[in-house]
């Protein structure tokens, strides 16, 4: 049965001879010219006045907020959209020289590999050599062909040790490695990649990086990547492609565009890594992009040498959640071994460690999904043996991971009246905890409210989650690595809910790996390590000497006990004299 | 995209890569369990099924220690886990079939003891040869089990499906996506159930199912676009450049498929001895032959084939020895002394020595892992799972 195709409409216009702009100094891989892109049923282009010419043998890094586009802009280069999503498609796209509207994603594969946010979802075998191979063999490659080709992408992402291992036992990072490898299997000139290191830890997210710089310096392979994460991939970034929300985008170095010219063709401050936010504030030129940059800068500096030590939340209230002797894991699998760990009324906790460090399974345990072997865990002081999840989740909100997960009714709304049904109260009643729309309100949904969730931003979809488990207004809120695939507006709205529950006496515990969230918010910070808590005490002192876990500030000013761009500039608003040491500022190649 | 000759020069294997082809093919693997069905399907007398059952068990130790020599790292071993023992599920259905045969059929000579007889169904004398009876056929579903687990365990999908016909080969992919996608629907659920119960969410009735039922249907249908998404990007077959089936070919067919339905009417109702198995060939041909040449038109390569090897005609030609064996009399075969049959007074089963010999044709794979395991053990050989999992 042939598929069904979706409905697509195609201006076709020849590519412009000819066109404004000087020819750039390298080919364009990717010619824009004039694009235009709505979606079915959009009242609205997704992508408008597209306008730019990406070179060939780049590293680009596409960024912009959520809905601005990125994802269909990568789409669009290898036909994808609108092959699949249907939708009409004006101006004129050469990719290689081929239209990919004509071309059909099917031969665009054959140039462009493409690599999408969860590797999970794109997988078609089930082991490493097989998944590789697959697109050769629809290729209809010859076989000897087809084994070389396996071999020498094994090798380009450091895979062959794990060839043979069935794909669900591989780490998020060496997931993602097997998908660029099998997008690299047909040998595409282009490799596309969205948001390819939003689902991973800071280490898995280096590798996979590590691999892609690799790829594009050894083989001179163009490579196209939407990050939200400015601060993971700006150092090695050729150029980027700025989409603003509103107005044209902008092609340019990372140094041009994160400069202080006009905002509408530069990236705002609050879309900047705190370096470059910093850098920006202290006037540092030329803007440094990487920490060894910065240290040239920061070096000069006369700096505290040290910073007390932050005296514990409330160390002696009575925590709301605690584990004593805390034994748990799946099955016979012990994760945690012997945890000792409290959250108290009024303070942020954050949970940092390695991938299976027994983080997640902790949370866990707090609200009872997870049985302790040993040991036990009290709410209020109170054990909660014998009680029901869903009892506890009376008290304790818990967010995990993937907010699609408690999302299924037609409405925010809904969602919200189906908890307080689920807890026996009456969504229309007098006696609730709090009013459902003044909850809405305050996580600035209330114009959602009868919204599906699913066709939502990420950030929106996150903050309907929250309003589901938030509705009975628990004492202590639990967040599983909550700014997964947030972008940075989204980030700092969550920052300022989560501050505004803590001035309310709320205990929030969160499990991240995002190190400038712990800078930002913690009160306390708890490392932990082979199911063991390693350390636990303030962030000043955990995250300023943690070289693994410290934020740019950190790593900037090292000894300073500063975490954030705010702690660096509160000092430095404070000195009257020059903040320099000596009258030499660094050279301006540093 | 050149890639440099350093590349291509590091693939001479070494000795954590290189690659053993699999012992069996997986064709061989299926004809043996055909055999295996058979045998099971057809005998009741203990002593073949129990000659059965100890190949059967014999071939899983041996599958097992391959794959724990391989890599002693118990789930890195790239067996898919074995959820429900053979062992655990021969003790329970034995001891079900047993007691359920023994309390409903009230036949036998040897009465144990009785059932009052105004008890319904249950009632009545429970006789030793009911739960003999029972019993045997709890063992031959054991057998059947073991043997697929077995096949399971040592056949991927994949290899299943490359045995399917070309033409079918997009049918054949999307049979191993569905199969790779059980798992993770699984997990999907037991999240989905923990997300809802931290939402305050009881399971009581069926419409308290909803919450755990629609964010997995969505869910598994957002995963499923994502996967053609991806499957789109990376150049499956969209079908907009197959060759269509031509005329001939789909009339092959039809007609192909009208001859199989006479021929078997002609054959099985009107016991017609030449015409019906004439026509039933003769269909057969014609579907078989409109299948080869729609598979002409599919253009694609297997990455590594299973060579055919004499190990493999070993094992199919004992395979097809030991199903003749029991569907059919063959000269100096005792046949019917598998149709052992406990009713209406136990009798001792007979052993006949050809058929008892017979079985012995589902032993080969065993060699060839006695084989394996060989090889593996000596010191030239590392730790490569491939062995018994690329299978």
């Amino acid at each position: 049965m042939q598929p069904r195709q979706p409905a697509l409409r195609h201006s076709f216009t020849g590519v412009i001879d000819g066109a404004a702009g000087a020819p750039a100094a390298l080919p364009s891989a990717v010619d824009f010219r004039q694009v235009r892109y709505t979606y079915p049923e959009a009242a609205t282009p997704a992508l408008d006045q597209i306008d730019v010419q990406l070179p060939e043998g780049e590293l680009i890094v596409v960024v912009g907020p959520s809905g601005a586009g990125k994802s269909t802009l990568l789409r669009l280069v290898n036909g994808l959209a609108p092959h699949f999503s249907g939708g009409h498609l004006q101006g004129s796209l050469r990719v290689l020289g081929l239209d990919p509207v004509v071309a059909t994603p099917r031969l665009m594969s054959r140039e462009v590999g493409f690599v999408f946010q969860d590797p999970e979802n794109q997988f078609v075998m089930d082991r490493v050599e097989d998944e590789i191979a697959f697109a050769l063999e629809n290729a209809g490659m010859a076989r000897q062909e087809m084994r070389i080709r396996v071999e020498e992408t094994l090798d380009l992402l450091d895979l062959a040790p794990l060839r043979g291992r069935r794909l669900d036992m591989l780490s998020g990072g060496e997931r993602q490695r097997v998908a660029i490898a099998a997008a690299l299997a047909l040998r595409p000139r282009i490799l596309v990649l969205d948001e390819p290191t939003s689902q991973l830890d800071p280490k898995s997210a280096e590798d996979v990086l590590a691999a892609l710089v690799r790829l594009n310096t050894d083989l001179g392979l163009t490579v196209l990547l939407a990050e939200h994460r400015l601060e993971r991939v700006l150092p090695y970034a050729d150029r980027v492609l700025y989409l603003p929300q509103e107005g044209a985008p902008r092609l340019d170095t990372p140094r041009a565009l994160l400069g202080d010219e006009p905002a509408a063709t530069t990236i705002p401050v609050a879309l900047s890594p705190p370096l470059v936010r910093l850098a920006k504030t202290l006037g540092w030129e030329p803007l440094p992009l990487t920490v060894k940059e910065g240290l040239a800068w920061s070096r000069q500096l006369r700096v505290p040498t040290a910073r007390g030590a932050q005296p514990p939340v409330a160390a002696d209230t009575q925590p709301i959640l605690s584990t004593h002797n805390l034994h748990a894991g799946y099955g016979d699998c012990p994760v945690l071994h012997g945890t000792d760990f409290a959250v108290r009324g009024g303070e942020i906790v954050v949970l940092l460690g390695r991938n299976g460090s027994g983080k997640t399974t902790l949370l866990k345990s707090l609200v009872g999904l997870i049985r302790p072997q040993r040991g036990e865990v009290r709410l209020q002081g109170v054990s909660i043996k014998g009680k029901d999840v869903a009892d506890i989740c009376r008290q304790v909100g818990y967010l995990p991971q993937d907010p699609n997960q408690l999302l299924f009714a037609d409405t925010v709304a809904e969602e919200m009246a189906i908890t307080l049904r689920n807890h026996g109260y009456d969504p229309r009643g007098y006696d609730l905890p709090i009013a459902p729309q003044t909850l809405l309100e305050r996580l600035g949904l209330a114009h959602k409210a009868h919204a599906y969730p699913r066709d939502m931003s990420v950030g929106e979809r996150q903050r309907a989650a929250l309003a589901a488990i938030l509705v009975t207004r628990p004492q202590a809120l639990l967040l599983d690595e909550p700014t997964r695939g947030l972008d940075y507006a989204a980030k700092a709205r969550l920052r300022s809910l989560l501050e505004e529950w803590r001035g309310e006496g709320m205990g929030i515990v969160i499990v991240t790996h995002d190190v400038e969230l712990a800078a930002e918010v913690a009160d306390r910070v708890v490392l932990m390590s082979q199911g063991e808590i390693i350390a636990d005490g303030d962030p000043y002192t955990i995250l300023g000497s943690s070289p693994l876990f410290a934020s740019q500030v950190a790593r900037l000013f090292p000894g300073t006990g500063w975490l954030t761009v705010e702690d660096a500039l509160d000092y430095f608003r404070g000195q009257t004299h020059a903040p320099y040491a000596t009258d030499d500022y660094p050279d301006e190649g540093a | 995209m050149s890639i440099p000759r350093d590349f291509a020069r590091g693939i001479a294997p070494g000795p954590n890569r290189s690659y053993a082809p699999p012992p069996i093919h997986a064709a061989a693997w299926g004809t043996w369990l055909a055999a295996v069905v058979v045998v099971l399907a057809v005998t009741r007398n203990p002593l073949y099924l129990l000659f059965t059952l100890t190949w059967i068990g014999w071939a899983t130790l041996l599958v097992n220690r391959i794959a724990q020599n391989a890599a002693p790292g118990a789930d890195t071993l790239g067996l898919p886990p074995v959820q429900f023992s053979p062992l655990t599920f021969g003790l329970v259905v034995v001891t079900l079939s047993a007691l359920f045969n023994g309390l409903n059929v009230h036949v036998g000579t040897h009465v144990l003891f009785r059932l009052p007889r105004g008890w319904p169904l249950i009632g009545g004398p429970i006789t030793a040869e009911a739960l003999l009876y029972g019993a045997l056929n709890g063992l031959a579903l054991t057998g059947l089990f073991a043997a697929f687990v077995l096949l399971n365990r040592v056949v991927p999908v994949r290899n299943l499906v490359r045995l399917a016909p070309r033409a079918f080969y997009p049918v054949a992919v999307v049979v191993t996506i569905a199969v790779t996608f059980v798992p993770a629907t699984v997990r999907q659920f037991a999240s989905i159930r923990e997300a809802q119960a931290i939402r305050g969410h009881r399971v009581r009735g069926m419409r308290s199912w909803l919450p755990l039922m629609l964010p997995l249907l969505i869910g598994g249908m957002e995963r499923a676009l994502q996967l053609a998404e991806a499957m789109m990007a990376r150049g499956f077959a969209a079908g907009d450049e197959q060759p269509q089936s031509t005329l001939w070919v789909r009339a092959a067919l039809i007609l192909g498929m009208v001859a199989l339905l006479a021929g078997m009417l002609l054959h099985l109702v009107w016991r017609m001895p030449v015409w019906g198995p004439v026509l039933l060939l003769v269909g057969a041909l014609l579907i078989g032959g409109a299948v080869w040449r729609m598979g002409q038109g599919q253009t694609y390569t297997v990455y590594r084939p299973t060579a055919w090897r004499v190990q493999d005609s070993v094992i199919c030609g004992g395979a097809l020895l030991t199903a003749l064996a029991f569907l059919v009399e063959l000269p100096g075969l005792a046949r019917t002394s598998a149709l052992y049959y406990p009713y209406p007074a136990l009798t001792w089963p007979q052993l006949d020595l050809g058929m008892g010999l017979s079985t012995w044709g589902l032993l080969p794979p065993v060699f060839v892992l006695l084989w394996s395991l060989a090889k593996q053990d000596g010191p030239a050989n590392g730790a490569d799972v491939s062995d018994v999992s690329e299978q």
